[in-house]
């Protein structure tokens, strides 16, 4: 029978739309599916990237320690391993050439930010301030901190309150449009000889005994020797379909976006409270909270009126400026913040692109390319080994 | 969090109407309305401020919008209204946010009635993103609320009776009306005739308004359109041409020079906070709209929210009006302030009456509904989405990579992204993706609403204490 593709990767985020990319650029018979669900993590993206900054825990995950641990101070256990972060860090240089290239080759601009101020992490009290440097004394040589007085901050952005004591700055984190980066990546794959189809829900994989052969869409299946699954917060969903455990869950986050102003920042920022950053628009986003309520993608008043609150200690000039949109997205989350990649074992035909939780963005461009070189059959440009699915499953045996 | 019986979003025909209700039966309903004094867009007033010499029933609508707000006041104490305060979201239990200058609330109540009212259909052509160039109610706003012309010489254009009135009130206040464009042909009016004559004193109403545009020298030209607005700072001209039943141009085109265009073609109901509510929508082919689904007593399918007037499918001031006296007899029966025999007994002649008014409606909803042929003047350089300024030609390339459906389209072109939400462009995009898929718009769906539906300031927010607790 003849095969619908060669490659399905099931989700046209960031991650599906970067592992049909660089299957199509070799040559790869690949098929793209997607449906735009609603809370899909791409589309609910801040677009930060922030390599080091998001390794640490900058960003959502001193929010989310934040609000977890608020008596006992922050400490430095939301760090994630170098491996990751190392990963992180080698994605990120992928941008400057993939923005020009997915401009060259689909003519999206997926407008790749280089020229800010880099990521400030801003400290309040002399707390935070330790926080930051235990941290950084973690932190290999070309990826430390730069330290800033308040006012070398206030010079860089003045825009900041004058209540802050300093900042830690990491000089080499940007942002993009991680819609732009997502349409880029399919429009590109379309160009190279993809297919795509949208608005198509898989609702589950097509297993022959230890085999995966293809996809279930709705009474209509699609064949194929290998399935990738990018479907985001769905992942655990569709892999348990057709049993195999990915423990992806959803991880809500609100965010706030302001009505497009003129030029006010040039750095992203993070305090313990939220994050903040300017997009080429003219809006600033401001994000976000990290919360397990499911598949549930509705606001609340509460969390946006904290995320504001925190924003106008930071920067007072936002509290008169409009709302333009607050919206909730669903991070894929895993255990132990970390993606999971691959193969599985005791299955074949079937390859993990999923738990990006809240590096997605920044991870795309490797997380593409490694993958699409293990199912081609040459040697990834870095070790998907310590983000394998049976992590956990080791894990789970350990405790029984 | 603060608690009400009923709350009553709007304070247009129907609002007002279903606030009355409501007094009369005891009940102390909280009003909500965006503008400095009630009356919605049909009755809108200039602020209390302003001292002016005119009288102030200049027409039968404004002597009704008079008796409404006189009611109104006759409550006193037993209405709560909150006036220039807005509605910027909905949570889950009619639980409802609002905010004013002194800030925000949330308001969770028992009963709740959607009053929005409707907003003006503008479809894309050639030069309507150029200053000058406005809708008809906008023009109408300027003449009511702040007593300013909007132009010299003004061309109102676009379709429906609403441009008559306009055409009308401009006249009056002292504009040079360089014509009316309707879309509509003259013939098309007449195949409807005998159900317009279902309601004479409706008809009566707008062949008066025709009349005075006569009277006036006004020239009217029945099945043109509007095909482009050229300008260099602002509007300075305007291309009419003559158009088949579709609204497709066809034929001769005309200049004509003026300073102020005014363009709109019907209402489109305002459904962002019933979608919020999550009420299920339908799409009207005849209106070419989404509209919320209510039962005979005007409940949605969410439990205690009910739509009236012009925001559940366009039908005009009188008809909204009783709309807005049975969704409150409805609430009320609900609240167990009326036992089911006053229910039905009050209930009884307004059905009776908004009977009677269908036939007229099914007419004009007939002769006005958007023809396919408005929804295709845009160039492939035209604005389609004014939020995001997206071209035709940036739209169709997203539709021909994928985006072939609403939330796909937006999320790889920024269509729908801005302020309005979709308001302005969705029909055109539906259309685009119908005509390069072959789907019918009902399958291609209205555009996800988020909050906030209205103005909301970060400072409004950090300020939650508008009303007492009570």
């Amino acid at each position: 029978m003849k095969q619908t593709a060669d490659v399905i990767v099931v989700g046209g985020g960031v991650i599906g739309g970067a592992v049909a990319f660089e299957l199509a650029r070799r040559s790869v018979d690949v098929l793209l599916l997607d449906k735009s669900l609603p809370g899909r993590a791409t589309s609910a993206s801040a677009g930060g990237l922030w390599p080091v900054g998001e390794a640490v825990g900058l960003g959502c995950g001193i929010i989310h320690h934040q609000s977890r641990a608020a008596s006992d101070g922050i400490s430095s256990e939301l760090v994630l391993p170098t491996v990751f972060r190392d990963f992180l860090i080698r994605s990120n240089e992928c941008f400057p050439k993939l923005a020009e290239e997915l401009k060259e080759i689909s003519a999206v601009d997926i407008e790749y930010e280089s020229e800010g101020n880099g990521l400030f992490f801003l400290y309040f009290n002399e707390d935070e301030q330790r926080f930051v440097e235990t941290i950084a004394s973690g932190l290999p040589g070309g990826s430390k901190f730069k330290m800033l007085d308040a006012n070398e901050v206030k010079q860089l952005e003045p825009q900041l309150t004058d209540d802050l004591l300093g900042a830690a700055v990491l000089a080499n984190e940007h942002q993009l449009n991680p819609m732009y980066l997502a349409e880029g990546f399919k429009r590109a794959a379309i160009a190279l000889g993809a297919q795509f189809r949208h608005n198509t829900l898989v609702t589950g994989l097509c297993r022959e005994a230890d085999r995966v052969v293809g996809v279930q869409v709705g009474d209509q299946v699609l064949t194929c020797n290998t399935v990738v699954n990018a479907a985001g917060a769905w992942a655990g969903n569709l892999a348990a379909a057709a049993g195999l455990r990915v423990p992806v869950f959803p991880v809500r986050g609100q965010i706030v976006l302001t009505q497009s102003l003129p030029h006010t920042l040039s750095a992203c920022l993070s305090t313990s409270g939220c994050y903040m950053l300017q997009k080429k628009h003219g809006e600033v986003l401001i994000g976000s909270t990290t919360e397990n309520t499911g598949f549930d993608v509705s606001v609340t008043a509460e969390a946006i009126t904290q995320l504001c609150r925190a924003a106008v200690q930071t920067v007072p000039i936002l509290r008169n400026v409009g709302i333009k949109r607050v919206w909730s997205g669903l991070r894929p989350g895993t255990q132990d913040e970390l993606p999971i990649l691959g193969p599985m074992e005791n299955v074949t035909g079937y390859v993990n692109a999923a738990g990006g939780f809240r590096t997605g963005i920044v991870a795309a461009p490797l997380t593409g390319r490694v993958l699409a070189q293990a199912i081609v059959g040459e040697t990834p440009d870095v070790a998907i080994d310590p983000f394998l699915a049976n992590r956990f499953q080791r894990s789970t045996a350990a405790f029984a | 969090m603060i608690r009400r019986e009923l709350v009553i979003l709007g304070a247009g025909p129907a609002g007002m109407a279903a606030a009355i209700t409501a007094g009369r039966c005891g009940i102390r309903a909280t009003v909500i309305d965006e503008n400095a004094t009630s009356g919605g867009q049909i009755f809108r007033q200039p602020p209390k401020s302003f001292v002016t010499s005119d009288s102030p029933a200049d027409d039968e609508n404004a002597a009704r919008g008079t008796d409404l707000r006189k009611e109104l006041a006759s409550l006193g104490d037993r209405i709560e209204l909150l006036p220039a305060t807005t509605v910027w979201g909905y949570f889950p239990q009619r639980q409802i946010a609002i905010r004013n200058e002194q800030g925000w609330q949330m308001i969770e109540a028992k009963q709740l009635i959607l009053a929005p009212g409707a907003y003006e259909f503008v479809p894309p052509f050639p030069g309507w993103t150029l200053p000058g160039v406005m809708t008809p109610g906008a023009a109408q706003s300027m003449v009511k609320t702040m007593k300013i012309l909007p132009g010299k010489r003004v061309l109102v254009a676009g379709s429906g009776p609403f441009l008559l009135v306009v055409a009308a009130q401009l006249h009056a206040a002292g504009v040079e009306v360089v014509g009316v464009v309707e879309a509509v042909r003259r013939r098309d009016i007449l195949r409807h005739f005998p159900d317009l004559l279902s309601n004479r004193k409706l008809l009566g109403q707008g062949r008066r308004y025709y009349r005075t545009l006569q009277q006036a020298g006004i020239p009217f030209h029945w099945g043109h359109l509007v095909t482009e607005a050229h300008g260099n700072e602002s509007v300075e001209q305007a291309t009419i041409t003559a158009c088949d039943s579709q609204s497709r141009p066809q034929g001769r085109s005309t200049t004509i020079s003026l300073d102020t265009l005014c363009v709109g073609y019907g209402f489109v109901p305002r459904i962002e906070l019933a979608q919020m509510a999550d009420c299920h929508v339908q799409y009207s082919d005849l209106l070419g709209s989404w509209i919320p689904e209510v039962d005979e007593n005007f409940e949605t399918s969410v439990p205690g929210v009910r739509v009236a007037g012009d925001g559940g499918g366009v039908a005009g001031a009188i008809a909204a009006e009783l709309q807005g006296t049975l969704a409150a007899l409805a609430a009320l029966h609900q609240l167990g302030q009326l036992d089911a025999s006053a229910f039905e007994q009050q209930r009884t002649p307004i059905v009776f009456r908004l009977n009677k008014l269908q036939k007229f409606r099914r007419a004009l909803d007939q002769i006005y509904r958007i023809r396919s042929g408005l929804l295709d003047l845009a160039l492939p350089d035209t604005i389609v989405c004014r939020c995001e300024e997206l071209t035709r030609q940036e739209v169709e390339t997203g539709i021909q990579f994928g985006g072939t459906d609403i939330p796909t389209l937006k999320v790889s072109t920024r269509l729908g992204m801005g302020p309005c939400q979709g308001k302005m462009c969705w029909s055109m995009a539906a259309r685009m993706i119908a005509a390069q898929t072959g789907k019918s718009i009902a399958d291609i769906g209205p555009v996800r609403v988020r909050p906030p539906v209205g103005p909301l300031e970060i400072a409004d927010l950090l300020n939650p204490q508008l009303l007492e607790t009570s």
